[in-house]
């Protein structure tokens, strides 16, 4: 299944085509995602560790929605790209990895808007809890990124 | 993409810029001298802004610098040992350049909060800025020898002897043999570059967004104090970028796409410097609106860092490919 995904018109077309609108501008829009949404996480983490604490937490919770948009362009850009490539991505442990730290990413985002976030009330202290998961959230978004960068050298 | 210069044109920039590193710090060093002299803050403000926009401009200097090389290499009455030698000498320079404008900006970013200029950060400046006019000087003085007959012959040694004698302890070609010959250092520093690249992202999606106003509620004081992890993840983007020019600054100088990288970096350098300094936002409390002179500058820095992000992606693929 994955030879005749890589196989379909879509796959050649983005991979052979020299238009500079197939594989570099895919490519470049999932980075674009990339530092968006991992951008947004990193500044709510740093927020939630005691870095810029004059920042009302309900003042960054629009962040939230900018995170959702850039994961929707990255979960489109990146199923292109696997397409294109899945014969090659499908078997790769690095790229099961890279998608296992995203998804951990997202959870935690889920997580943390839950707790800090949807009451509507500023917390008086942050918990131990939502550092912890801050701290999760930070080291997730850093290995997704190194597990896709190795992408290009390792697998 | 139209090409903004070709290796000889570019090797003009390096003649045309080469004097501003030198004679900008001794400029500044000047400013800041005068300012203790006349216990004046905001002279003191002045220098610092004067320092971060000579690093600033430090950087075409020197990957254009690479550019002028390659330009060079194997003409008659060129002396290949003066160029390595000018070379390390001025990546030397240059790393003190950028580290005394870090320095001259955390100062900028510290007066926000402290009211005025804080004595051991402004003394560390000072003293920096000293150092970096002598290697600076050094270094231009040693690019002058590349090719200047009338000054050459035996009458004329040098202030600091003959070019080829220097054996420093910053080695251009070091750096590339580590980069290349470990084959781990290339994906490393791309990571750390991407990394870098969304640290520094966040900090100006968040003071950005505030500025432009879609985020609401929180003070412009209160996004400034996050200032300093912007230029955090800028640093790693320096140093790992720095890494990957000079293991292969052919695949670089020739590359009309890191033209434009290059050009946008220093625009939106001059952006993060004016968005530090911007009086008129950073006094509004939580719930105002910023003037549009704000607004304009907050959408400004957005566009230049994502073109800064699009001309990097685009290296391999606009121009000549990797």
């Amino acid at each position: 299944m994955l030879t005749s995904l890589e196989q379909s018109s879509f796959s050649t077309w983005l991979l052979s085509s020299n238009s500079i609108w197939a594989y570099p501008t895919v490519l470049t829009l999932h980075t674009f995602g990339m530092m968006v949404l991992v951008g947004a996480a990193l500044m709510i983490d740093l927020r939630l560790l005691g870095f810029g604490r004059g920042i009302p937490l309900q003042s960054i919770d629009r962040l939230f929605r900018v995170m959702w948009g850039a994961f929707a362009l990255n979960a489109v850009t990146g199923t292109m790209l696997f397409v294109a490539d899945a014969s090659k991505r499908g078997p790769s442990l690095i790229f099961w990895t890279k998608l296992s730290f995203v998804a951990i990413g997202l959870v935690m985002a889920v997580m943390i808007r839950r707790r800090n976030f949807e009451s509507g009330a500023e917390p008086v202290v942050i918990s131990g809890a939502a550092k912890r998961l801050a701290i999760v959230s930070l080291l997730a978004w850093s290995a997704a990124i190194t597990a896709g960068r190795l992408l290009a050298y390792v697998a | 993409m139209p090409e903004l210069a070709n290796l000889a044109d570019l090797a003009h920039v390096h003649l045309l810029l080469n004097h501003f590193p030198t004679i900008g710090m001794i400029l500044a060093l000047g400013l800041l001298l005068l300012a203790f002299m006349r216990k004046n803050d905001h002279l003191k403000k002045v220098s610092f802004e004067v320092i971060f926009l000579i690093a600033l401009a430090t950087l075409p200097v020197y990957v254009s610098g690479q550019a002028a090389a390659e330009a060079l290499k194997g003409q008659a009455g060129v002396s290949a040992e003066a160029i390595v030698s000018h070379n390390d000498a001025a990546l030397g320079s240059f790393m003190m350049m950028e580290l005394t404008g870090f320095l001259a900006w955390l100062a900028l970013w510290r007066i926000r909060r402290a009211g005025r200029p804080t004595t051991g950060l402004t003394y560390t400046v000072l003293i920096l800025t000293v150092l970096t006019v002598a290697a600076v000087a050094r270094a231009a003085n040693m690019g002058g020898d590349i090719r200047h007959p009338e000054i050459e012959g035996g009458q004329y040694a040098g202030w600091f002897g003959t070019s080829a004698a220097s054996g420093g302890f910053i080695s251009a070609a070091g750096i590339k043999d580590f980069v290349l010959q470990h084959p781990f250092v290339w994906p490393t520093c791309e990571t750390l570059h991407f990394l870098g690249m969304s640290l520094m992202f966040g900090v100006l999606l968040i003071v950005n967004l505030r500025l432009i106003g879609f985020l609401r509620g929180m003070s412009f004081a209160a996004v400034h104090r996050l200032l300093p992890f912007g230029l955090m993840g800028f640093g790693v983007n320096f140093i790992t970028g720095m890494f990957f020019v000079i293991a292969a600054s052919e695949q670089y100088t020739q590359n009309v796409a890191f033209h434009y990288k290059v050009l946008l970096l220093i625009l939106a350098g001059v952006n993060f410097l004016v968005l530090t300094v911007y009086d008129e936002a950073w006094s509004l409390p939580a719930s105002a609106d910023a003037p549009l002179s704000g607004k304009l500058l907050g959408a400004s820095a957005l566009v230049l860092s994502v073109g800064v992000m699009y001309f990097g992606r685009m290296l391999p693929f606009i121009g000549n490919a990797f």
